[in-house]
């Protein structure tokens, strides 16, 4: 089996996970959204202010949020299922970028699923919006990168679902910072290719690291 | 002679630090903001030695995953803990600095919040470390968190300059020439110590493995462990 078709298997593997218990789609999303009517009764509900807040919100609601749906993942694969894939003789450089897949995507139907929510409660600026297509993606897949790297090395420790957005979190500073500065230059009709640039690199920066440090990681959690 | 010859690097590390110190205070301090600037001379040198301590837990951390030597995840968990410290420092002597020069403690500032968030992210990493007990589990997740959280660095350095605000950029270019010398004179003071505190914490770091090690070989039995299963001979037909 080819790299890329053991990838493709992975990834539907962990998409057919959550298929079938629609997590992301019936509790994760709906639970986003619920935070994002809670926070305009906490700072206030004055429209112009929440047409400001709404693009920073959506993004710390997304990276928040989004680390439910990494560690689902990791509560999914046990120890008998990451032996069975093992036993399979799947490269783990393949399970490494096949988890990742698998998670951006999840990480993307979330974006996508409260993206209306925020248009309807905040009615932020939406000036150069053709540019999520774009945003939109590099954050997920982001994400989904940095979810699978620190899901990778809390795997079956006890102290796993705090620790594990304890990694996150602070880690996904730059992909917060540029998808929301990259908004912001858009409302201003600055330019926002450096912003790109930084969501690009960092994607990148991490997938290497992930890809390199797949091997390790599957020593480390056998 | 003896104790020179064996403590030559603290012998060292303190001269500089008490010339770094003096120098400090006796050099003229800045036109505007009088002599609180002179914290520069701590804040400065603490990110420095910050950011040096996690690129030699970055290379610790490779070097571990390449030789698999438990020295080399040592040297990476030691820097990493000095390098947390002198994260909080350089914070804590910012805040103090920006008290009277910005009139308030915390600003939300891109150079401010960034250091906030590397300081966590290390405290992640020694989190993650307290949590595997097996040293060889401990190193491997370790190393490549070790690797991970050093993204963050350039952007701490960076960001002065990405989102240009309240902090000022890198002193090296802004600043007078006997400023700039004594600032570089701190920096080097504060070098040396961290290599003290290296080799005192790598000490301390064999022992604690020595003393693991002993603790896994002389652990006692379990309770029931002297208990076996029952076999097949003993619960035949004619027992």
């Amino acid at each position: 089996m080819s790299f890329w078709h053991q990838v493709f298997e992975i990834s539907r593997k962990d998409l057919l996970v959550e298929a079938r218990t629609a997590e992301v789609l019936t509790m994760t999303a709906p639970f986003g959204a619920v935070a994002l009517i809670l926070i305009p009764l906490a700072v206030g509900t004055d429209a112009p202010l929440l047409s400001q807040l709404g693009p920073g919100l959506y993004w710390t609601i997304v990276l928040l949020f989004g680390v439910l749906i990494i560690l689902r993942k990791s509560a999914v694969d046990g120890p008998a299922q990451r032996d069975f894939v093992r036993l399979l003789g799947i490269d783990p450089a393949a399970r490494f970028v096949g988890a990742v897949v698998a998670t951006a995507t999840l990480m993307l139907v979330f974006e996508i699923l409260l993206a209306p929510v925020v248009l309807a409660l905040y009615n932020p600026d939406v000036r150069g919006w053709g540019w999520l297509l774009l945003i939109l993606p590099l954050v997920a897949i982001g994400l989904g990168l940095l979810g699978t790297i620190a899901g990778g090395v809390t795997t079956s420790l006890g102290t796993r679902t705090s620790l594990t957005p304890l990694l996150i979190v602070p880690l996904s500073l730059p992909l917060l910072m540029g998808a929301t500065q990259a908004l912001e230059g858009l409302r201003l009709g600055r330019g926002i290719g450096n912003w790109l640039v930084l969501l690009f690199a960092v994607d990148l920066a991490l997938a290497v690291s992930g890809v390199l440090a797949a091997r390790p990681l599957e020593e480390a959690i056998s | 002679m003896t104790l020179v010859r064996r403590y030559w690097l603290e012998s060292v590390a303190l001269v500089l630090i008490t010339l770094s110190v003096f120098r400090s205070m006796t050099v003229a301090a800045d036109v505007t903001q009088g002599d609180v600037q002179r914290l520069m001379y701590v804040h400065v040198p603490s990110a420095w030695l910050a950011f040096l301590a996690f690129g030699v837990t970055v290379v610790g951390s490779v070097a571990w995953l390449r030789t698999r030597d438990l020295k080399w995840d040592r040297v990476a968990a030691s820097s990493a803990e000095i390098g947390t410290v002198f994260t909080g420092l350089a914070i804590v002597a910012g805040m103090i600095w920006a008290r009277p020069v910005w009139g308030q403690f915390w600003t939300w500032e891109p150079r401010l919040v960034t250091t906030s968030l590397l300081f966590f992210i290390y405290l992640g990493y020694l989190a993650l470390r307290r949590a595997v007990l097996d040293p060889i589990q401990r190193a491997r997740r370790a190393a490549i968190m070790g690797i991970v959280a050093f993204v963050q660095v350039p952007i701490v350095y960076e960001s002065v300059n990405w989102w240009r605000s309240l902090h000022q950029t890198q002193s090296r270019n802004s600043i007078d020439t006997p400023l700039r010398i004594t600032l570089l004179f701190a920096v080097i003071a504060f070098t040396f110590v961290y290599a003290v505190l290296m080799r005192r914490r790598l000490e301390l770091a064999r022992i604690e493995a020595e003393i693991e090690d002993r603790q896994s070989v002389d652990e006692p039995e379990l309770a029931g462990a002297g208990i076996t299963a029952p076999t097949l001979e003993e619960v035949g037909p004619g027992a």
